[in-house]
């Protein structure tokens, strides 16, 4: 521990000091006395000092919570030498806040005694927070030293997104050739009816569609839609992002690519994930439980990360981005790397989908009639030309707003793309 | 599934114990420390004296000084508007042949101003205090005031007693006074 002299210490010595000189220089025994309680005060507050002996330990009731959930950290001091003043202070990381219990606090603590700091955290944040480190620092009984240190107690804390419920999903043009719950273009063995046929060798007779027969002297047989999975790419754009009050868009984009992620595996799809910022993450398309758990992993540890480095959609493995995959974008378009790459993306012929997370939320419009609200109004119109832009290459767009629904934005991406042509740009 | 949140507790105080909000809990300690250095400024009013309003200038401009101190949180000022207090009191015994009896409440005085300011200057309202560590700090307050007075007291009975020759005498007598005490709390303290 690291001791320093308070800044009473040295008032009181020079007062100290100072009074008994004047005394002996006037000749005044009030000097004196009035000299004493300062040197009195010295006196004590030294003998009194004894160099703390602490021992700490930080305990965690759970290292995995849900945005919105509380955890309980429990802090155990134990005193080998009398503390009369101990101020505690556990570091929290953004995420996580104080619900109940204090964060600073000064405690006493007796020879021998051992405490338990108890407090409640409330995650506000996804994230791979740590909590910790611990600072403390102690004080003799009349505060003339001090005595700090930081302690190495560290407790992880993954806070998952909390996921919003959808009701309908983005349809993928293309299936693939697994069993799913998409119910496939083609034609084979399934429920769906697709429609009829003349009987070929081989066709089983319980798919044989009896009046239609009948109408036509041959045997006609049904045919079925398959229903099959798909493959979902999860296209996170975390190079830039608008932040006001604690909240942004990459806040909401991760909030909303782990609903989908979690969606789209519940139907027994294939997803993957690719983080596209200053730093690129990846994850392969896979399907069931393990594959969410890695995703969501993932998503815990994106996080902005500035870089001037011009980054293509070459970059991302190949495997990453299987054929006919469907790519849904999350991303606030403000970073024009991510706005290119999204584009090439169209132009190889990709099924993609973009879903605006309007940064407009997260910004201050400016005083009415200045130069600055000239300018915010020509960057909305610069958005709304690149929407239309992407509109105009056949990539279905829709803005998401802070406290919309994203059902109400993938409607909006499935009204577009049922009427919108598919072709090569 | 998530938990139910719980109502969130409150920021300050106990079960049922209001706590004091944080503005007044630096508030109450120097108004007290401010009251304790105009009270000294007042008994040197009143002792007049030949230096009498030079004296009182002196205390009035301490009295600022601290005040200040208070205001803007500053350490350094605290000594200094003590020792303004304190040398406008001593002006105002210029002249005078005998010991001021009171001079050891004015001492106690003083100290308790240096205390309260600085008490007041250090507090922080984000750290939370324990009951208990108030408690205390106020007890150890009223023993070093307590003690502060007692020493005070034997220093001007001692000089009463011996005049003005015994100053040097007085002043040993003080430091070893304080040591032994010093040495007694170091021991009992170690035990």
């Amino acid at each position: 521990m690291t001791r320093s002299a308070r800044p009473k210490l040295g008032a009181y010595a020079g007062l100290s000091g100072f009074g008994l000189l004047a005394g002996l220089v006037v000749a005044r025994p009030e000097i004196v006395a009035l000299t004493a309680p300062f040197l009195l005060a010295l006196g004590v507050g030294l003998a009194l000092a004894e160099r703390p002996r602490l021992t700490l330990r930080l305990e965690q009731d759970s290292y995995r919570a849900l945005e919105g959930e509380e955890v309980d950290l429990r802090l155990r001091v134990e005193a080998g030498a009398p503390v009369d003043r101990l101020d505690v202070y556990v570091r929290l990381p953004d995420g996580l806040e104080v619900a109940r219990g204090h964060d600073p606090i000064t405690v006493r603590l007796a020879r021998g005694e051992r405490r338990d700091i108890e407090l409640t955290l409330l995650a506000r944040r996804w994230g791979g927070h740590v909590v910790g480190p611990v600072h403390v620092r102690a004080r003799d009984p009349l505060g003339l030293l001090s005595w700090e240190a930081t302690y190495d107690a560290r407790e992880p804390l993954r806070v998952y997104p909390r996921e919003a419920q959808l009701r309908r999903m983005l349809r993928p043009r293309e299936t693939q050739v697994f069993a799913g719950n998409e119910v496939a273009r083609r034609k084979g063995e399934g429920i769906e009816f697709a429609d009829i046929r003349p009987f070929a060798h081989g066709d089983l007779v319980r798919r044989v569609n009896w009046r239609a027969s009948a109408r036509r002297n041959e045997l006609w047989v049904n045919e079925a839609h398959p229903e099959r999975n798909v493959d979902v790419i999860l296209f996170l754009d975390s190079f830039a992002e608008a932040r006001l009050g604690g909240e942004g868009t990459l806040d909401l984009a991760v909030r909303a690519t782990a609903t989908l992620a979690n969606e789209y595996i519940g139907r027994r799809d294939r997803v993957g994930l690719i983080a596209f910022g200053g730093i690129l993450r990846w994850l392969l398309p896979g399907m069931g439980t393990l594959q969410r758990y890695r995703i969501l992993d993932a998503l815990l540890d994106t996080e902005i990360v500035l870089s001037y480095y011009w980054k293509e959609i070459d970059v991302i493995p190949r495997r990453t981005l299987p054929p006919s995959a469907l790519v849904i974008a999350l991303t606030p378009l403000l970073d024009e790397r991510s706005v290119g790459a999204l584009l090439d993306l169209r132009a190889r012929g990709f099924d993609l989908a973009v879903i605006d997370v309007s940064p407009v939320p997260f910004t201050r419009r400016p005083r009415a009639g200045s130069l600055d609200e000239l300018a915010y109004r020509i960057w909305e119109l610069r958005r709304d030309a690149l929407r239309a832009r992407y509109e105009r290459a056949g990539v279905a767009v829709a803005e998401w707003r802070r406290g919309d629904d994203l059902q109400v934005a993938l409607e909006e991406v499935r009204a577009f793309r049922r009427y919108a042509r598919h072709a090569r740009v | 599934m998530a938990a139910r949140r719980r109502p969130a507790g409150r920021a300050r105080g106990g079960e049922g114990i209001q706590a004091l909000r944080p503005a007044r809990a630096r508030l109450i300690p120097a108004l007290a420390a401010t009251v304790a250095a105009a009270a000294v400024a007042g008994y040197t009013l009143g002792l007049g004296g030949r230096y009498g309003a030079l004296a009182a200038a002196l205390a009035a401009v301490g009295l600022l000084v601290l005040i200040f101190g208070l205001v803007r949180r500053a350490h350094g000022a605290v000594p200094w508007a003590v020792t303004l207090v304190g040398a406008g009191y001593v002006l105002a015994l210029g002249g005078r042949d005998t010991v001021d009896g009171w001079a050891a409440v004015v001492g106690g005085a003083l100290l308790l101003t240096a205390e309260l300011a600085i008490w007041s200057i250090e507090h922080d309202d984000r750290v939370y205090e324990e009951a208990a560590v108030l408690q205390r700090r106020i007890a150890a307050l009223a023993g070093l005031v307590a003690g502060a007075l007692l020493l005070g007291m034997l220093v001007v009975s001692a000089a009463a007693f011996s005049g003005a020759t015994g100053i040097v005498v007085a002043t040993a007598g003080v430091a070893a006074a304080v040591l032994a005490v010093a040495i007694v709390l170091r021991l009992v303290r170690t035990t």
